[in-house]
């Protein structure tokens, strides 16, 4: 019960949700339509907005609202674990993706089926590639929304992640060869959403992100999948350790 | 009081709270709660009184488990504030109760239910109980988005009542109540206390508190300045004499003077420590000469206690 009551209240917080998920249904629609994309176009547009800009609409203030309205005083007041919390709203966030991305590939299957254009072979494993974006996003928002007011963790993650990359694309442009640029982009791949490797995972590059330990090497699918849960864990944890230590007081006496 | 160990609902040893940014100096810190130390009771409903900034919202904040003491020892319930086994029999309503504005009244018991970890039938049955103990049947169904203040304020201590508290804490519960509501939510602490849960009620409206209890914690600047019940109602208040001769005279032949605290020409207020010495006080009256048409003796009420200790405490 206590699960099911965080998991759904993910989705009925606030009346925008349930449109952001009609409105993004309907761009991949729109988009499947005036490019009827022969290649993997379909799938970069999906791994972009329901991988990144997705996580980021669904949990703006996930906690950061409650905090700041003192609705949370109650909930922690009751007698479970906090990081109960954290786990089902997040796990409530992840539901919501894969039935969000299941609907995005009925759609893109249907109108393939109608207009008999467009490629599809490769849908499923965009759509697991976004899926697995999706998680480490939003846990990372989520936790964000711990300690940043209202609904500004979406903001501030999408500022730090845009300009993040933004200035590894310049440095990378700029000092090809310097060891510095090269400690920046992997600073920036490795502990942040992994944009890159889910991104190569999904189109089937693999190029450098051979994940190799001295002799023992790993199958790269799995090391990419096994990385993108690792961060999510990881973010989780950070997250779950805020929640707890978190004090709640809106002191107006 | 004669309560044993067991009867303890809160026990606060030293507790001290200071607010303090980061990287902050000591100096600029804000001492909200020094040194408090108090019990409260099972069976007991205790008015938590006092100025604005006085640190009622943090000692009921600590005991909530919301905020972490500085220094000192908290315990609810027997067990340490915050632990999950202290929060089983706490019931908390704040001054603002906020609700998903999509959620029904039935929607948000069931959610605090399950929070609550009972199961579906169990949650039926308390929301049903609290359905009639509050009278909310006519916005059971209802979201809460079209809620006025005094229908939240129902299911706000709906929701604090759903795992039958030990220890309820209410932070200004008759907010927008309307008077037949406050009138049930005072039959409702009465019960609730004669069935041996201990009620912590932070307020402002210090009329209402004076209907439900006589234990009174006074705080100012941190600080318990003085438990209510022993000063309470009966203990110190004015006595009204009404005269046909002239007070003035009267007044001046009165012992001590600063006693006299309002003189008229056919009134005087003479304030008393004791309802005792009122006949020692009329006997004195008559025997200066004065003519006395009546005597009223008005206990100091728990404003008039609220504003004096305020006075002193200033």
């Amino acid at each position: 019960m206590r699960a099911y009551e965080l998991m759904k209240e993910t989705f009925f917080r606030r009346t925008y949700i349930w449109m952001v998920h009609v409105i993004w249904l309907v761009l991949y629609g729109v988009f499947w339509w005036l490019f009827l994309p022969e290649a993997p176009e379909f799938g970069r547009f999906l791994f972009i907005w329901a991988g990144f800009f997705l996580p980021l609409a669904l949990s703006a203030g996930i906690f950061g609202d409650d905090i700041a309205s003192g609705r949370i005083c109650v909930i922690v007041t009751r007698p479970f674990w906090t990081g109960e919390l954290y786990i089902y709203r997040l796990l409530g966030l992840s539901v919501q993706a894969a039935v969000h991305l299941l609907l995005a590939g009925a759609v893109v299957l249907i109108l393939h089926a109608v207009m008999r254009k467009g490629r599809v072979d490769d849908l499923g494993v965009w759509l697991l590639a976004t899926w697995l974006l999706f998680n480490t996003c939003a846990a990372l928002s989520t936790s964000l929304s711990i300690v940043v007011g209202r609904a500004f963790n979406s903001l501030l993650l999408l500022v730090v992640i845009v300009t993040g990359y933004f200035l590894v694309g310049l440095l990378s442009m700029y000092l090809r060869d310097q060891a510095s640029t090269s400690a920046l982009a992997s600073f920036i791949r490795y502990p942040w959403p992994p944009f890159e490797l889910l991104y190569k995972f999904a189109a089937g590059e693999w190029g450098q992100y051979a994940p190799t330990v001295g002799k023992y090497s790993v199958n790269k699918s799995i090391a990419c999948v096994v990385h993108s849960l690792m961060l999510m864990l990881v973010y989780s944890i950070i997250g779950i350790v805020l929640l707890g230590r978190r004090q709640f007081s809106r002191v107006r006496d | 009081m004669g309560y044993d160990g067991d009867s303890t609902a809160v026990e606060c040893r030293q507790l001290t709270k200071v607010f303090q940014r980061l990287l902050e100096s000591r100096a600029k810190a804000v001492y909200a709660l020094r040194e408090v130390s108090l019990t409260v009771h099972r069976g007991q409903i205790v008015g938590l009184i006092g100025p604005n900034g006085a640190g009622k919202s943090t000692l009921l904040n600590l005991i909530a488990g919301l905020i972490l003491p500085s220094e000192g020892a908290l315990t609810v319930c027997g067990h340490p504030a915050r632990s999950i086994a202290a929060r089983r029999g706490l019931g908390y309503m704040p001054e603002h109760p906020v609700f998903p504005g999509l959620y029904t009244a039935r929607a948000i018991l069931r959610y605090h239910g399950a929070l609550l970890g009972y199961t579906a039938a169990v949650i039926a049955r308390q929301t049903d109980r609290s359905i009639d103990q509050l009278q909310m049947q006519e916005f059971i169904d209802r979201p809460a988005s079209d809620f006025s203040q005094g229908m939240k304020q129902r299911l706000a201590l709906a929701v604090a009542l759903l795992n039958n508290p030990r220890l309820l804490l209410l932070d200004e519960p008759s907010n927008g109540l309307d008077p037949v509501g406050i009138i049930q939510l005072r039959d409702l602490l009465k019960r609730l206390r004669d069935s041996g849960a201990a009620v912590v009620i932070s307020s402002h409206r210090l009329g209402e508190l004076e209907k439900l209890t006589s234990d009174y914690i006074f705080m100012h600047r941190g600080r318990i300045v003085s438990f209510a019940d022993k000063i309470s109602a009966g203990q110190a208040g004015k006595l009204h004499v009404e005269l046909v001769s002239d007070g003035r005279q009267v007044a001046e032949k009165l012992s001590p003077p600063d006693r006299v605290l309002e003189v008229s020409a056919t009134e005087l207020i003479i304030g008393i420590n004791d309802p005792d010495e009122v006949p020692d006080i009329v006997s004195r009256l008559v025997q200066g000469g004065a003519r006395i048409r009546s005597v009223l003796l008005q206990g100091e009420d728990i404003e008039q206690v609220f504003l004096r200790l305020c006075k002193e405490g200033a």
